[in-house]
């Protein structure tokens, strides 16, 4: 099971977005020297996660995007979801009527989705910058 | 995010085999037929599983497929870890130094996917094969009766 470099780079510059104190919005241009990604990439991420509702973009010299709501109402689900295409960790199952693989779907691989899910939408990114800063991180590194 | 194809299959064709044994020698066409899983994936499956030490085959008239300890010691993480190379969500969980940032330490995500995969494999280590096993029978005498 893997979360595509679209989540987890999303899921990053998300964080860079709630952590930033200033004013202003924070421009993809500073996100992209932060998290050493390309323009380019990063406006098809914030593309999708402007569809989703999570961040408001603005024009001009100063423009940029910030969060629509505070970072403790932002899950990490709802990151993934807006940039993932499907957070199972089982593909959508071909042939349904196959005794073993239906009862399997209902005792084991049900239940690990359910539990993955439950994990993301419990961390939101204020948890999810807290966690960092009660780490051993130094900025400036 | 996916698990690839071949976990679940090895699960399916593992709890058929212990669902059959030991009252039966299994061969591959049976549990290709148990399972709908063809007979060429199986033998992909069954290779490394027996790599891995979860299944053994007896050869000759009467052999088959066994598990290759007991059900009970046989848990579906060690199934699903004999067809992964990893199964964290990202590859830092294993190997911080595959982060191209090389920010692994100060990582304000990190923390998430190893909470993720830890969580994936506490889930999947739970289920031994001789529960799945009896929870499977179980199910499928109820279903038995129920169309009766």
């Amino acid at each position: 099971m893997k979360i595509s470099t679209r989540g987890r780079y999303g899921l990053r510059a998300m964080l860079d977005l709630a952590g930033h104190s200033g004013t202003e919005p924070l421009s993809l241009a500073e996100i992209a020297r932060m998290e050493h990604l390309s323009y380019g990439y990063l406006e098809g991420l914030f593309a999708a996660l402007k569809k989703a509702g999570l961040v408001t973009g603005s024009a001009g010299v100063r423009g940029g995007y910030r969060l629509t709501r505070p970072p403790e109402q932002i899950t990490a689900r709802m990151v993934l979801e807006a940039l993932e295409k499907d957070l199972s960790i089982t593909e959508e199952e071909p042939c349904p009527e196959r005794p073993v693989s239906t009862f399997l779907d209902r005792e084991v691989w049900g239940p690990v989705n359910a539990a993955v899910l439950r994990i993301l939408e419990t961390a939101t990114l204020q948890d999810l910058i807290k966690s960092e800063k009660s780490g051993s991180c130094h900025h400036g590194q | 995010m996916k698990l690839s194809a071949k976990s679940r299959y090895a699960l399916e064709a593992m709890v058929y085999l212990a669902a059959c044994a030991p009252q039966q020698n299994v061969c591959i066409r049976q549990v290709a037929t148990g399972t709908g899983i063809t007979e060429s994936y199986l033998e992909q499956i069954f290779f490394r599983l027996r790599k891995a030490g979860l299944l053994t085959a007896i050869r000759g008239a009467g052999g088959g497929f066994y598990p290759g300890r007991p059900p009970e010691e046989i848990s579906a993480g060690d199934i699903v870890r004999a067809m992964e190379d990893e199964i964290s969500p990202v590859g830092c969980v294993h190997d911080p130094s595959s982060c191209k940032n090389q920010r692994a330490e100060c990582c304000q995500t990190r923390g998430l996917w190893v909470e993720l995969t830890e969580e994936i494999y506490r889930q999947l280590d739970s289920q031994t094969l001789a529960s799945l096993k009896e929870r499977f029978l179980a199910a499928q005498e109820q279903e038995t009766e129920a169309k009766q």
